[in-house]
């Protein structure tokens, strides 16, 4: 536990000392809300939208996105520790390999709670509903947080496979797909071909209507929102969590 | 050194920069990759706006917004080789060419010959991707032709931007942090979406962004449609644009020349 907690604090680090560190993680997703609400704000007049404010459907899916680049980093610093072979002398530390993974990505959810943070602020004050309460802001954050830690597994998967900061942009590249191939942009009755299919069998779907019922006021706190969300992230962490494992398991052979 | 020789120089020194470009396949990803991506997703998720009152009469919508994954390529294209140029600096190639007996303004030209060679070649495989998933040009040929000279023409004039920052202050790494703010430029033109349906604050904004006549410029190209966008205006925008940010990179190079 304590060297989960020493590793954590070591993330942490990186982002107070460095500075400017986590600016590009939550500027990007700010852009991104604004660009496509200015964009696409129209589509709210469709027959279909539950909500009449675009910004409002958009909010929860910048957040997620500045999780999710935010947990992608996780990957892009491990790979660098591998290069750089820091990684290599904690290996050799007398402890199960599994509680190096800990900290770093519990530094990524920490970290993640600032552009999705700064992403509902900037939303709210432009004009953002919260008919969701504290029960949908609370749904909103352990979306982000989830989702986060998905992509920190998957961050990590990568970055023990390839052990290159090259593959930093694959890291974030599944991201962007993960996000982007849902209900991201309109709701799924208005999605047409070949994303109507992929927004369907993709768990982030259900992860966006987790983090909706705080903004969207066609989506109220309940648990038919809730636990499908919830499970989507339990099955993604399963997953990715075992690929991350089986390729610590590798390293080193 | 003369004419032709100076020529040869920012041939050679585009070549490199290309054949750079294409050997490191993780500068591809961002330039060839992402744009498909939101093009994909957004000509998918948002393709019942045509329903929306207001909207243009358009032979395939995935034609209506492939010209913001065109601008969106030639700014990516501009961004990397301000990208690659301060990785010149950092690692020290840019001082040896620097002592080359050749002009130095040459050194900045041939960095955005490549940018235009990039661009060229990304907007051509946009537009066949495009048209292989269904998309029409009622524009012909010829147009697609004029939407990739305007597109190249952009592209250079990001690229002396990008270079412009690079011989300023000769960070690697803010040029890579500045990468958000590429998108800055393309959401505050209407790159997705016809200007009269923008939120009215982003139409306000997207006037004063030289990007919009681009944009519409080249959906005017590939639609066949002049109310959509002026092609002449467009290519206005993109020359003064290009003239004033490569004026920039070479003032930024005498100065980078005077302060070493």
């Amino acid at each position: 536990m304590s060297v989960a907690l020493a590793l954590w604090r070591r993330s942490l680090n990186e982002v107070l000392r460095v500075r400017g560190a986590l600016l590009p993680a939550t500027i990007a997703p700010v852009v991104f809300l604004l660009g496509m609400t200015g964009q696409f704000g129209r589509l709210t007049g469709l027959d279909g939208f539950p909500t009449d404010s675009y910004l409002s459907w958009i909010v929860p899916l910048s957040c997620l996105q500045g999780a999710g680049f935010a947990g992608a980093a996780t990957g892009s610093n491990l790979a660098r520790d591998i290069e750089h072979g820091w990684f290599d002398r904690l290996l050799v530390a007398p402890v199960p390999r599994p509680v190096l993974l800990v900290g770093p990505i519990l530094g990524g959810v920490t970290r993640s709670l600032v552009p999705a943070t700064v992403v509902l602020v900037v939303g709210l004050a432009l004009g953002a509903e919260l008919p969701g309460g504290v029960p949908g802001l609370i749904a909103l954050y352990v979306a982000c947080a989830g989702f986060c830690t998905v992509a920190g597994l998957w961050g990590t998967f990568l970055a023990l496979t390839f052990r290159t900061q090259q593959a930093g942009p694959l890291m974030q590249q599944g991201v962007f797909l993960a996000v982007f191939l849902s209900t991201a942009y309109t709701p799924e009755v208005l999605l047409r071909g070949w994303l109507a299919g992929a927004a369907g069998v993709n768990p982030v779907t259900h992860v966006l209507e987790l983090a909706r019922q705080a903004t969207v006021s066609g989506i109220e706190p309940s648990l038919a929102h809730t636990l499908p969300g919830l499970l989507a992230l339990a099955g993604m962490f399963a997953a990715l969590g075992a690929l991350a494992l089986v390729g610590l398991r590798r390293l080193g052979r | 050194m003369s004419a032709a020789g100076e020529g040869r120089v920012v041939v050679a020194l585009g070549r490199r920069a290309l054949t750079v470009q294409f050997r490191r396949a993780q500068l591809l990803m961002p330039t060839f990759v992402l744009p498909l991506m939101l093009l994909a997703v957004i000509a998918s998720g948002t393709s019942a706006a045509q329903g929306l009152r207001g909207f243009p009469d358009v032979a395939s919508y995935l034609g209506f917004v492939i010209p913001g994954t065109i601008v969106q390529g030639a700014l990516l294209a501009g961004l990397t080789s301000g990208t690659a140029m301060a990785g010149d600096i950092e690692g020290g190639f840019f001082d040896r060419l620097l002592a080359a007996p050749v002009r130095r303004s040459s050194l900045v030209i041939g960095r955005l010959a490549g940018t235009l060679g990039l661009s060229v070649l990304q907007t051509t495989f946009f537009l066949c991707v495009g048209l292989l998933f269904g998309a029409h040009y009622p524009g012909g040929p010829g147009a697609a032709l004029a939407a990739i000279a305007l597109a190249a023409i952009t592209a250079v004039a990001i690229g002396g931007l990008a270079a412009a920052i690079a011989l300023r202050t000769g960070s690697l790494s803010l040029l890579q942090s500045i990468f958000p703010f590429v998108f800055v430029l393309l959401f505050s033109a209407p790159a997705f979406f016809p200007r009269e349906l923008l939120t009215p604050a982003l139409r306000s904004v997207a006037e004063y962004n030289p990007l919009t006549y681009v944009v519409e410029a080249v959906r005017g190209l590939l639609t066949g449609n002049e109310a959509i966008g002026d092609p002449w205006t467009g290519l206005a925008a993109a020359l003064l644009l290009a003239a004033a940010t490569v004026s920039l990179a070479t003032l930024a190079l005498r100065e980078r020349l005077r302060t070493a």
